[in-house]
């Protein structure tokens, strides 16, 4: 099943890179650019931390509140 | 490269909290700069074509888009200074907002920074969630009100709070079929008068289900649900299969408030809000001074809400700068804090108040919406039904059973014949003797919890008046069908009169004349 649209990961790549080591947020996204996608992880991040929290039992609370970095939407290249 | 503008005050986001906030700032004689990522302003509201509940200090009754166009006109009269088309993407050192449009970045420097960029939707991942046809309440909304697309003709919602019981409704206005609702908790989480709505127009309403799959090729063609057990999982052997070509996912809303998150202010959590929320002083201040936040940014809530939050850190920010002392400040201040604290008296005062069964009838999970949570009496207006047949005057018959901050129905009555008072969650109570059944509070009232029962109309028949905001309208002296609480019909009607005045806002009254034995349990008309 596809968790994250943009990126297309699926949640058995998100199960894999939680398997070896992912322990937040940041952490899936560097394993498998989930959450790095067209809309910057506004669908999928509630679902990342929702499986994180369920296969590790960190409290999705605690994964949410990650601090977030700019930018918020993608930058095309042209313009900046 | 980068043109770095200044202002004193920016404020991100033109909804309600933001559109609120630059002109409390801007009446101040503060410069404020609004900027938003859509061609026009207005946020949410410019999608919403329901009357908004509420007091009528917030436009109560009026339909969400217009509440938006008045404050979209007071905002230009006083010189806003808008920046339409215009993302951004972050914010950095010394209050500078990078900002970004089709063509060029700049930078804004701002004194003060007001957050007020709304909430988003939540996803709900299942097989075949990606298919085609699956879409957020939102989506479905900006295709029917914004670009006039039906999104599909055989609709599953999924989720019952008020977004779904909304969008749901107005997707049938727009011509859609709602094939169901389903809601996963054991009751539905939105208003009363909302899912009523729904129900009298024989929409199916299953709590403790929610969908399992999505099955179709290419695009959407057929939504599994299934019942869940009290810790929300799918029970086996209770899946059904609807065929439906959309399903539309209102499964809550997260504020989005990342700016303030990435500028480093600090966040709590506060699940009756939706998430995460920026930790807040009395004037909407973050931790961090100079940077505030307000509206659905703040804790997802409405609009009304968002309004004055707005309006406090307008006022704040303003006054931050020395352009309003703070005596007056306080005062300006205190004037928003007490309407919101009399709005947010709904979250302390319980919804559970069942809905009155006039015929002592009390639907299974499965025919309707369950709203019962205790077995108290049904409100006074009720235990007058053996009296209704001897009534000698038209008479309104209010159902609306729950404590929700809404009152149009009293400030719309010209004869005052109808009180809620203070606080705003209080049930509206009738006094016959006052009213004249003129019928106004019947189009005024947003969850079209009211009729009008005429039992003097002729020797056998009763006159009832309904609220109708479907296309096509019956004509004087069409037959229609005469419905109740959960849409079926109980007889034959004819369409006596219909008033559908400027005034109505499109929301026409419709008299039909029914058997007197069933007037008291008619509440609505469907055209056959
Ligand atoms: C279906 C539905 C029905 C509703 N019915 C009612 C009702 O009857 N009564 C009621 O009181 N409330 C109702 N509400 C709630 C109400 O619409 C919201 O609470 C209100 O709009 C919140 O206002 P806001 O200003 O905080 O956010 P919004 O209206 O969401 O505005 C935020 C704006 O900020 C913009 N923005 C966000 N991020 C950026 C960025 N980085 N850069 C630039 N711009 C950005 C967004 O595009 C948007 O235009 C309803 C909501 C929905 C969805
Ligand atoms: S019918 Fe007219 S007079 Fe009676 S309560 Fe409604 S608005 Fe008031
Ligand atoms: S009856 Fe009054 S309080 Fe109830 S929904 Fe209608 S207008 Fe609001
Ligand atoms: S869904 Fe993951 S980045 Fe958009």
């Amino acid at each position: 099943m596809l968790i994250c649209r943009c990126e297309e990961i699926t949640e058995e790549e998100i199960i894999e890179a939680i398997r070896t080591g992912a322990r937040s947020i940041a952490g899936i996204r560097r394993r498998t650019r989930a959450g790095m996608g067209l809309c910057q992880g506004r669908t999928c991040r509630r679902l990342l931390a929702g499986i994180l929290a369920r296969e590790t039992g960190i409290p999705s609370d605690d994964i949410l509140s990650e601090t977030r970095r700019p930018p918020l939407r993608p930058l095309k290249l042209n313009i900046l | 490269m980068d043109r770095i503008k200044t202002t004193e005050i920016a404020i991100i986001g033109a909804g309600p909290a933001g559109l609120a906030a630059a002109i409390e700032a801007t009446k101040a004689r503060a410069r404020a700069t609004l900027i938003d990522e859509n061609a026009r302003p207005g946020g949410q509201l410019f999608k919403q074509i329901h009357k908004f509940f509420g007091s009528q200090a917030h436009g109560a009754g009026v339909r969400g888009f217009q509440i938006g166009q008045e404050l979209c006109a007071e905002a230009e009269k006083l010189g806003v200074e808008l920046l339409l088309n215009t993302t951004v993407y972050g914010l950095f050192e010394g209050r500078v907002l990078g900002l970004m449009n089709e063509h060029k970045t700049m930078s804004l420097k701002a004194e003060k920074i007001i957050i007020a960029t709304g909430a988003t939707e939540n996803a709900l991942p299942f097989p075949g969630w990606t298919l085609p046809g699956v879409m957020t309440a939102g989506a479905a909304q900006t295709m029917m009100n914004i670009h006039r697309v039906l999104p599909g003709k055989r609709v599953l919602m999924v989720g019952g709070g008020n977004v779904g019981l909304i969008v749901a409704y107005q997707l049938m206005q727009a011509g859609a079929e709602l094939i169901a609702l389903v809601e996963a908790a054991s009751q539905i989480g939105g208003y009363q008068v909302h899912a009523a709505k729904l129900e009298r127009a024989g929409a199916k309403i299953l709590t403790s289900h929610s969908i399992k799959e999505a099955r179709g090729k290419n695009h959407v063609e057929s939504a599994v649900i299934a019942k869940l057990n009290p810790g929300w999982q799918p029970i086996e052997g209770t899946e059904r299969e609807f065929e439906v070509d959309t399903i539309c996912l209102s499964v809550g809303l997260t504020p989005l408030a990342e700016i303030a998150l990435m500028a480093g202010c600090e966040f709590r959590y506060a699940k009756e809000r939706g998430g995460h929320v920026p930790v807040l002083d009395e004037d909407m201040q973050t931790t961090l001074s100079g940077i505030y936040v307000a509206g659905d940014a703040a804790g997802v809530d409405e609009a009304s809400i968002a309004m004055e939050e707005g309006r406090i850190a307008g006022i704040a920010a303003a006054e931050s700068l020395g352009y309003i002392e703070s005596k007056q400040a306080k005062i300006l201040k205190a004037e928003s804090k007490n309407r919101l604290f009399e709005l947010k008296q709904v979250e302390h005062s319980d919804l559970s108040r069942p809905v009155p069964t006039q015929a002592g009838r009390r639907r299974g999970e499965d025919g309707g919406a369950k709203y019962f949570r205790s077995e108290s009496p049904p409100p006074d207006f009720m235990e007058c039904n053996d009296s209704i047949a001897a009534l000698h005057s038209p008479i309104p018959i209010i159902e609306c059973t729950q404590y929700i901050p809404c009152n149009p129905c009293e400030t719309s009555c010209p004869s005052h014949a109808i009180i809620v008072g203070k606080p705003i969650t209080n049930l509206p109570k009738l006094d016959p003797d006052k009213c004249t059944g003129c019928g106004i509070c019947i189009a005024c009232c947003p969850g079209l919890a009211i009729v009008l029962l005429d039992m003097t109309f002729s020797d056998t028949e009763s006159l009832v008046t309904i609220p109708y905001e479907y296309l096509p309208m019956p004509r004087v002296s069409d037959e229609v069908d005469a419905v109740n609480r959960y849409g079926e019909t109980l007889c034959k009607a004819k369409v006596i009169r219909i008033r559908n005045p400027k005034s109505f806002a499109k929301t026409a009254l419709v008299s039909i004349a029914v058997p007197k034995q069933v007037a008291i349990e008619v509440k609505g008309i469907m055209i056959v």
